[in-house]
């Protein structure tokens, strides 16, 4: 479904993604782990073609300069010159990091914005379905978002990311700073989501214990590269992931 | 497959990386590398009322001085603390009627009266402004927009300070000499100490206070005070050029409190190149003088002005500045990735 062969990134001088191939099969969780700095957010960009948008901005202003190598297929089209409004069309859907959802909009608002791609029934079934996975945000639908818990934002976060009819959804550390036991319930909503919706979906996470449980293939990134990838039980059985990302000797 | 896989790179220059610690005194050569920028500014500025070909343009000189007094403290509270100031018509205001009363009403001096303008214009602009300091957003912009408009209106209305009709009789500086000198050194003075005083210890708060208000204020440290610092310093110098301003034109009207005083300095912040303080100046340079010489198209000019502005930032929006010191301080090469 998703294909992205030799990437590479570099903010200036530094590499930020070294020649990282990644792909996503149909209805595939495919799980990204790696430490701070390991890359996983440039990868999401990447993939996302937000990078495109921030790389022009740098250079008007003249910071940084970003160059973008490598080619990100999906569904079998070159996608790689395209814009990231044009892929978010294209059915490629980034639920980013640290939620970003709009503080001053309502719940309601926040999962109508997200709609803006979707025609209307979409948007109604859509919105069924996203209170039916996330039950406290049908409560909290006049709430104004930055009043929401964190948990709640993070509900509030992929919610309206499912309201944009995503094909792939990708997800920027989606449990980054909350409790086990919401972490858990948006572990099994993931899951929950692919299964019922067909949605194939990129998660990203430091911490690859809650989350490698529903993944079907994964990737460790290491400073910028891939260093290991396999299905989940080959990932699973070795021994320098399971001390690194589990925390298990 | 990308078939072209090079990128361009930049790297600092090998004497830029030599010149950064104390190797700097090591060689005439580096010397030279870190000192001529400022010399070539300085010379060039101190020079200009030579090479003016008439007393027309060496009054062009001041007014650019003035301007760049008012564009390097926009840029000083736009990029270093965060206010966006749209309040240069009010600083040239204040200052310019302080230092008009003071020199007709008391018999000031202009070189005595100048300096007490400057800094208790700076204390007033400073109050006027205190009430929006503690506020984040267009708070700041907006306050200091109304002053200068509701200033003329009630001059006007009430017929104070002259009226329509300004102060007039105001002395002049004792020569044009001093007169251009004074403001050169000035604008010199202010550029150097503000570039200074951004690097100091107040300037990483100031800094700070731009970058997350919060934090600071979790530091223990009083924002509003950190900023109405800032402010005082920023209104000084506008103040400053107001104050010069009546003595150059020995008149000080309701035309102190013109736009032009907060509009141009902003245009020319972003044709230098915001946040270096040295561009604003050079915006300045560029500006006032391309203003003067489309002065034969009448209001058409502004048109011409707009386009200018409007083409910096959309095709070079980091301002001549910044792109001028990154191809000094920077090589750029296409490497193999």
């Amino acid at each position: 479904m998703l294909e992205a062969t030799g990437l590479m990134v570099f903010y200036e001088n530094m590499l930020a993604l070294n020649n990282v191939s990644i792909k996503c099969e149909d209805k595939q969780i495919v799980g990204v782990f790696g430490a701070n700095s390991a890359g996983k957010s440039t990868l999401m960009y990447t993939i996302s073609g937000i990078m495109e948008d921030i790389r022009k901005k740098e250079d008007m202003a003249g910071g940084e300069r970003i160059t973008v190598l490598g080619q990100v297929r999906f569904l079998g089209r070159d996608i790689t010159d395209l814009k990231p409004s044009k892929r978010a069309r294209e059915g490629i859907v980034l639920c980013p990091e640290r939620r970003r959802i709009f503080p001053e909009c309502s719940v309601m608002e926040n999962l109508r914005i997200g709609a803006y791609l979707a025609t209307s029934s979409q948007a109604k079934d859509t919105l069924e379905y996203v209170f039916k996975v996330y039950p406290p945000l049908e409560r909290l639908q006049k709430r104004v978002g930055g009043f929401l818990s964190g948990g709640e934002q993070q509900m509030l976060a992929v919610g309206r990311a499912l309201m944009a009819q995503p094909k792939l959804l990708l997800m920027d550390e989606p449990l980054l700073g909350l409790s086990p036991r919401i972490q858990s319930m948006l572990v099994r909503s993931t899951k929950e989501i692919r299964d019922e919706k067909g949605i194939s979906i990129i998660v990203t996470e430091q911490y690859a214990r809650p989350v490698l449980p529903i993944v079907d293939y994964a990737f460790i990134l290491e400073n910028g590269a891939a260093v290991l990838e396999g299905p989940r039980d080959e990932v699973l059985d070795n021994p320098d992931v399971r001390s690194a990302y589990f925390g298990v000797s | 497959m990308n078939t072209e896989q090079r990128r361009k790179e930049r790297i600092d220059r090998g004497i830029k990386v030599r010149t950064d610690g104390l190797y700097a005194v090591m060689s005439w050569r580096e010397l030279s590398y870190l000192t001529l920028p400022r010399i070539v500014l300085i010379v060039g500025l101190l020079i200009l009322p030579f090479v003016m070909p008439s007393m027309y343009w060496q009054r062009v000189i001041s007014i650019v001085c003035i301007y760049a007094l008012l564009a390097v403290s926009f840029d000083l509270l736009a990029h270093f603390v965060g206010l966006v100031s749209l309040g240069g018509a009010l600083f040239i205001g204040v200052g310019g009627y302080l230092s008009a009363i003071m020199n007709t009403s008391l018999g000031f001096p202009p070189l005595l009266a100048i300096p007490i303008a400057t800094i208790a214009g700076a204390g007033i602009c400073t109050l006027l402004l205190l009430p929006c300091l503690p506020l984040r957003g267009v708070y700041f912009a907006i306050v200091s927009l109304m002053y200068p408009l509701a200033m003329t209106r009630v001059i006007e209305a009430l017929d104070i300070l002259g009226g329509t009709d300004g102060i007039m009789g105001i002395d002049s500086f004792p020569n044009r000499w001093v007169e251009q000198y004074f403001v050169i050194l000035m604008v010199l003075l202010f550029l150097f100490g503000v570039r200074r005083l951004v690097n100091l210890d107040i300037g990483l708060v100031l800094r700070a206070v731009k970058d997350n208000d919060q934090a600071v204020r979790a530091s223990g440290m009083s924002i509003t005070l950190y900023k109405a610092v800032a402010v005082f310093i920023s209104s000084a110098m506008g103040c400053l050029g107001g104050a010069c301003i009546v003595h150059i034109y020995m008149w000080s009207g309701m035309s102190l409190f013109a736009l032009d005083f907060s509009i141009i300095p902003i245009a020319a912040t972003v044709i230098g190149g915001a946040g270096t303080l040295v561009g604003p100046v050079l915006g300045c340079l560029i500006l006032v003088p391309v203003s003067e010489l489309l002065r034969e198209f009448g209001t058409l000019r502004i048109v011409f002005y707009s386009l200018i502005l409007v083409g910096f930032i959309v095709f070079r929006s980091e301002g001549i500045m910044v792109y001028g010191q990154r191809k000094y301080h920077q090589i750029e090469r296409w490497v193999k990735v």
